[in-house]
């Protein structure tokens, strides 16, 4: 059994990378355009289905792939950006309802292009390696070392260069920040396109491991609010912490109590947390 | 008052055509107006976006049928036990909300989570609700007429008369209570909330009075449509019913008494009037709710109005 706990313990840490790193982009757009993008699970959907097309289809190797359906979850943010949430600009209800538009829209076109049918891709890191009783993936774990990686290059570029500078200082004080020189538009612009390539690279790695279906961003859009609301708002290490708390309760918890209440814990974690402690479990950084 | 008037005219379309389409398109119109304009009142005069109409609206359903079929009573009496069960509800979801003070984003993500925990407790609970695969609906509603006695509602013309009728008074209802003092007293919980604090309105029960008020609503549109479809099922509760809601006030016209049905009748329709197949319409939808938003913020009603409403 212990094993069994185990095993379901990395699991939940790998799906919770990944909640995460939506978490992460839900944080950041939030500080500083003052709007959640609910659209969010699509550009990583749109990033996990330009890698299944790029490697099964247009058979490229997985690291081109990956790389270019960055580029295209950023263009398409950026697309997003320029004619929809630039004029939702702190507005939150209005922004909330623009992009619960726009996952209509790309989730018709994802079962438009490629239909309802989940795809699978072919193995792009196969085997896996033993500790003790438990057997893990290679493509897991460098997902998981992945991920990691890029919330803590996300953190210190937000802490040691001007642009991070730059970036704080707009969440702190926008007026301010726009008088010492700050392009506040092109910053917001730049955030919102960065959460998007965020979202389109975990969703190449998800595509890597799970089997994809156009209905996918919406379960990880929920979980990504959840985990950011969970760890607090503005806090981006809390929010990939918050993600692997929500991910390994999800697991360890279905092994106890009926699967079907997999997508309840989060749901309970959110009304307790806002209702208790507000500020998330780390405290945000307003 | 005068907008609903406009409405009237309706009670005569059978008389002209006995298209069954269009018939029944206005009657999902009707149904669906009535949840619309609850959710107007919470949204568009209380300011208050809440998540959890979907989760009164199938609650409602399945309160009403499962109360019709275990204490065996007739569908209007059945009711009652259905509005019972969503005011709870509602009081409850709505005292922690306004209690801990949240607002805004906050508000609508925690009343979603508890929409969708209903959703889940619904979707588990075999034993009452049949699961997914939902419960069938054989009973129909009965009214006494004047002259026919006790009349089974069923067909489209029945159904027609009954939602318009339903629909109406709703309406009524709503004009009525947004125009009294309940109704400023709403607009300036919407407008400022701190003013409105400090004028000496309890927010809390205010808008605890819009929360719930709109959920019942909702239910019994539930009610009307499990009744009118004939099958019940846990999709009723599922966030793209909310959304429908949201988007019907939206497009239709936030704040106005018409709006909400204008939106509905919309929504209900242009799937109809042009052939479109499923993914189209998704995308066509969210285009409109995009649209609506950018370039029409106070919807259709809105638009069409010269001047701006003054509260």
């Amino acid at each position: 059994m212990s094993q069994v706990i185990a095993g379901q313990f990395l699991n939940g840490i790998i799906v919770g990378t990944l909640y995460g790193i939506i978490a992460l982009g839900v944080t950041m757009t939030f500080g500083i355009t003052g709007i959640v993008n609910f659209a969010l699970g699509q550009f990583m959907m749109i990033g996990a289905y330009a890698v299944w097309h790029l490697t099964d289809v247009a058979r490229l190797p997985f690291p081109v792939a990956a790389g270019l359906a960055i580029i295209i979850a950023a263009l398409a943010g950026f697309l997003a950006d320029q004619t929809l949430f630039r004029f939702t600009r702190n507005n939150l209800v209005n922004g909330l309802l623009v992009s619960i538009g726009l996952i209509s829209v790309i989730e018709s076109a994802a079962i438009y292009f490629y239909t309802a049918t989940p795809k699978n891709m072919d193995f792009v890191l196969s085997g896996s390696w033993s500790v003790g009783e438990i057997t893990l993936s290679r493509m897991k774990v460098l997902s998981f070392g992945l991920l990691v990686a890029v919330v803590a290059l996300t953190w210190a570029g937000l802490a040691r260069t001007w642009l991070g500078r730059a970036t704080r200082a707009y969440a702190q004080n926008p007026e301010a920040a726009m008088l010492m020189g700050v392009r506040t538009s092109a910053l917001q612009t730049g955030v919102v396109v960065y959460s998007c390539a965020l979202a389109g690279f975990g969703g190449a790695l998800y595509a890597s491991l799970y089997s994809l279906e156009p209905s996918m961003g919406a379960l990880f859009i929920l979980k990504g609010v959840e985990a950011a609301i969970l760890a607090g708002v503005g806090n981006l290490p809390g929010a990939l912490v918050g993600g692997i708390i929500l991910g390994v309760t999800e697991s360890v918890g279905s092994l106890f109590l009926p699967v079907a209440f997999r997508d309840a814990y989060g749901l309970v974690f959110l009304v307790a947390i806002l209702l208790f402690r507000p500020a998330g479990l780390f405290g945000g950084q307003k | 008052m005068t907008s609903i008037g406009l409405l009237v005219p309706l009670y005569l379309l059978p008389a002209v055509t006995h298209n069954e389409v269009v018939l029944t398109i206005l009657i999902f119109t009707f149904i669906l107006g009535i949840m619309a304009t609850g959710f107007n009142i919470v949204f568009g005069h209380a300011g208050q976006l809440t998540m959890f109409h979907a989760a009164a609206f199938g609650i409602g359903s399945y309160a009403t049928y499962l109360a019709m079929v275990g204490l065996k009573l007739p569908f209007w009496l059945a009711l009652l036990p259905a509005v019972a069960v969503v005011t709870a509800l509602s009081l409850l979801v709505g005292w922690i909300c306004f209690q801990f003070r949240l607002k805004e984003f906050y508000f609508a993500v925690v009343t979603l989570a508890f929409a969708e925990l209903a959703r889940l407790v619904v979707l588990n609970w075999t034993s009452l609700t049949n699961g997914t695969l939902g419960l069938l609906v054989l009973e129909k509603p009965t009214v006494w007429l004047p002259g026919a006695g006790v009349t089974r509602i069923d067909g489209t013309f029945a159904w027609y008369w009954l939602t318009l009728t339903a629909l109406l008074l709703v309406a009524c209802a709503s004009a009525i209570l947004v125009r009294s003092w309940i109704g400023r007293n709403l607009s300036a919980i919407r407008l400022n909330e701190d003013l409105a604090q400090t004028l000496g309105i309890n927010i809390f029960r205010y808008k605890l009075l819009a929360f719930t008020v709109s959920n019942v609503l909702a239910a019994f549109a539930g009610a009307l449509f499990g009744f009118y479809t004939n099958y019940i099922e846990p999709a009723y509760l599922s966030v793209t019913q909310s959304l429908d809601a949201i988007a019907m006030v939206l497009l239709g016209g936030i704040g106005s008494i018409l709006g909400p049905i204008v939106g509905a009748f919309l929504l209900t329709a242009l799937p109809h009037a042009i052939d479109l197949t499923a993914e189209v319409r998704a995308a066509t939808y969210g285009a409109i709710l995009i649209l609506a938003i950018l370039v029409m913020p106070r919807g259709i009603v809105g638009f069409f109005r010269r001047r701006p409403r003054a509260s």
